[in-house]
């Protein structure tokens, strides 16, 4: 962002070169509700942030925050090192993808992605040329002289994506872009859009409650609940390590099961006990629960030797996931389990026989019970 | 079992038929009648001889001041309302909290539902030259003797604006808040200000309903004359009053007729110009926005 005159030169910082986005500590409350309680987050230039979480967890109010169109009770926002509190909407350097496109329906495709260029006052001649190759890049060349209410969804939104990209912001804000999209479309989006980010450089910051999509495309996800980031990391470590049984629930489906911590460190209930690789450093008879995921769950008719991790059940019923094949056994005490095996050597098993599942101690997360779950995964029927 | 079914553009004829009856029969009565004559005292109009006598009857110096003070009130009015609607519709259908929008819009019908002429004839009262809005302005230094303006054409631009208000807030509140919240924040977004949002986005999204309120005050107003009757007398007379009087007063419904045909034609026209020279004045704004592509060589 180019600052107009000395004698409001803004301080840089040297750390944060341009892309970079700061958020210290920043509150937003709406009446009585606090919207985003206190989130610190750095993110680095050229990364690809999603911001994940149910609707009402703040992710998209953190995001209108960083696009000025809401204000923050308290805290700092630092884009490209710029504080940028009190610098309204059109003269920050970042742009947005909005949730429902908001092209504008009385001009036409190339006009809509020309019209930052034109607030700009771009001369004529790059302004078209722009335009175009902004269309060839999101493959819209052809739909130019369209109006945008003559488009499908997907077109409108690659559209939205270009009118925003041709502005070279610093940063990119999209929010929840692929949410009315169909299945097929959003992941063929999905691969799109890394590939554009990747090729661009240029800071994405992604809203979205669909975990497949921020696990798919994200450097980092911040996975956000009652307007407080719960966990900051990779895909990869937010999968395999979550830090809460939140998380756990959030990312994936799981199996959850509720005991006492008995002292050995396994959680232990009426149906027998769980062994964790890394026990919880919690006193003996607290209340615990174990989270582990169907894809680690061996099924088999046979009973296996004496181990821990095992609960037998009734076998209720066998589903086809393409790539795997999804168990649902019923343990008893209205309880379910979750197993799930690569198609390739997958057990055969007969309907309503009795099977066995068994899970490794290191495939099980043992958290404090008291932290809820979201969604409620602990029956796994859905 | 089989019912009779109706075409479903049945639904249609009802309103089809009543304008046909109510507004087209006697739109084109009024044009036969213009070409005929008053035969005598006692007889309102003859149609056994045709002719252009009474248009050329009709455009005498009186008439034209008419005229023109009709299109001075009609334009300034239709003006002012805009002006003082715009940013009312735009405050309530884009910054007011939607629960408080239905009664905002009651009070702005309230008023409309009380009688046209009462309305008015409550302005008498506060105009009047003696009246309580005098003695405030004295009391306040602000004039110094009687309120001069009841019986002008000030009087009745100000009771046109107050009596057709409503009319225009209506439609452009409806225009405004279909401009949603999404575009406006889009627009900011791409570096737009609020300046160049409102006359790049909002104002063209809501263009439908500008021009419906516009039309929708201006052409009652034009033909407006329980106002100018009340507000105006001598100094602020209006065609609508003319055209009444040769009706109801003079019992000569020819040139009634014809005075009446002039007004719709006065207003057709300048209707129709106000759109070109609008148009005209916005072309070169909007050839500078304008992007053609073309298809890819």
């Amino acid at each position: 962002m180019t600052t107009t005159s000395g004698a409001i030169a803004v301080e840089k910082r040297p750390d944060e070169p341009a892309g970079t986005v700061v958020l210290d500590s920043v509150t937003k409350i709406f009446g009585e509700s606090t919207a985003v309680d206190n989130i610190s987050l750095r993110v680095e230039p050229g990364e690809f942030l999603s911001l994940l979480g149910p609707s009402g967890c703040g992710k998209t109010t953190t995001l209108r925050m960083l696009a000025g169109f809401e204000t923050p009770n308290s805290g700092s926002i630092r884009i490209s090192g710029e504080d940028v509190l009190g610098i309204p909407p059109y003269k920050r350097n970042v742009n947005t993808v909005f949730q429902a496109y908001a092209l504008f329906p009385h001009l036409s495709v190339a006009e809509n992605v020309a019209y930052g260029l034109q607030q700009k006052k771009v001369p004529k001649a790059e302004v078209r040329e722009k335009v175009v190759s902004a269309l060839e890049m999101v493959k819209m060349r052809s739909f130019a002289d369209r109006k945008p209410t003559q488009l499908s969804g997907g077109q409108q939104q690659r559209i939205a994506l270009a009118r925003a990209l041709v502005n070279q912001p610093a940063v990119l804000l999209l929010d929840e872009p692929l949410g009315a999209l169909d299945r097929q479309l959003r992941e063929e989006m999905q691969l799109e859009l890394k590939l554009l980010q990747s090729q661009l450089g240029i800071t994405f910051i992604f809203v979205t409650h669909d975990q497949g999509e921020a696990l798919s495309m994200s450097d980092r996800i911040a996975i956000m609940r009652e307007g407080k980031i719960e966990q900051l990391a990779d895909a990869e470590t937010i999968y395999s390590s979550p830090t809460s049984a939140y998380v756990a629930g959030f990312i994936g489906q799981q199996n959850f099961f509720e005991g006492t911590l008995n002292k050995d460190g396994n959680l232990e209930n009426s149906g027998g006990k769980i062994r964790a690789a890394i026990p919880l450093s919690a006193q003996t008879g607290t209340a615990v629960r174990a989270a582990i995921r169907p894809e680690d769950i061996t099924i088999d008719s046979k009973e296996p030797g004496p181990q821990i991790n095992a609960i037998s059940g009734s076998l209720v019923s066998i589903s086809h996931l393409g790539e795997t094949l999804q168990y649902l056994v019923d343990v008893g005490g209205g309880h379910t389990v979750l197993a799930r095996r690569p198609r390739p050597g997958a057990p055969r098993l007969e309907l309503k026989s009795k099977v066995w599942c068994t899970w490794t101690p290191e495939s099980v997360l043992m958290f404090h019970a008291h932290e809820e779950s979201p969604g409620s995964h602990d029956s796994p029927e859905e | 079992m089989s019912r009779l079914r109706l075409p479903r553009p049945i639904l249609a004829f009802p309103a089809i038929g009543w304008l046909l009856i109510f507004f087209v029969a006697p739109v084109l009565l009024v044009l036969w009648f213009s070409f005929g004559y008053k035969p005598g005292v006692f007889q309102t109009h003859a149609n056994d001889k045709l002719s252009f006598d009474r248009y050329a009857e009709a455009l005498n110096p009186t008439f034209f001041t008419t005229f023109w003070n009709t299109l001075w009130v009609g334009v300034a009015g239709t003006l002012l309302c805009l002006i003082i609607a715009f940013p009312v519709a735009y405050w309530m259908a884009a910054k007011i909290p939607s629960r408080y929008r239905g009664l905002l819009i009651a009070l702005v019908m309230v008023p409309y539902w009380t009688n046209f002429l009462v309305r008015t004839i409550g302005w008498q009262i506060i105009l009047a030259p003696h009246g309580w809005l005098s003695a405030a302005l004295n009391w306040l230094g602000l004039i110094d003797g009687s309120l001069d303006i009841l019986y002008t054409r000030s009087a009745v631009l100000l009771g046109v604006v107050y009596n057709y208000l409503p009319l225009m807030i209506l439609p452009l509140y409806v225009a405004f808040d279909r401009v949603s919240q999404d575009m406006r924040e889009a627009s900011k977004d791409l570096g737009a200000g609020r300046i160049a949002t409102l006359l790049r986005v909002t104002i063209p999204l809501a263009m439908p309903g500008i021009i419906v309120g516009t039309l929708l005050v201006y052409i009652p107003l034009m033909g407006d004359y329980i106002t100018a009757t009340v507000l105006g007398g001598a100094k602020g007379n209006m065609a609508g009053v003319l055209v009444a009087s040769q009706f109801q007063t003079a019992q000569n419904w020819a040139l009634g007729s014809a005075m009446a045909v002039l007004l719709i034609l006065l207003i057709l026209v300048s209707a129709a110009l106000a759109g070109l020279i609008i148009w005209l004045l916005l072309l070169p704004f909007n050839r500078s926005r304008r992007l053609v592509i073309g298809v890819a060589k």
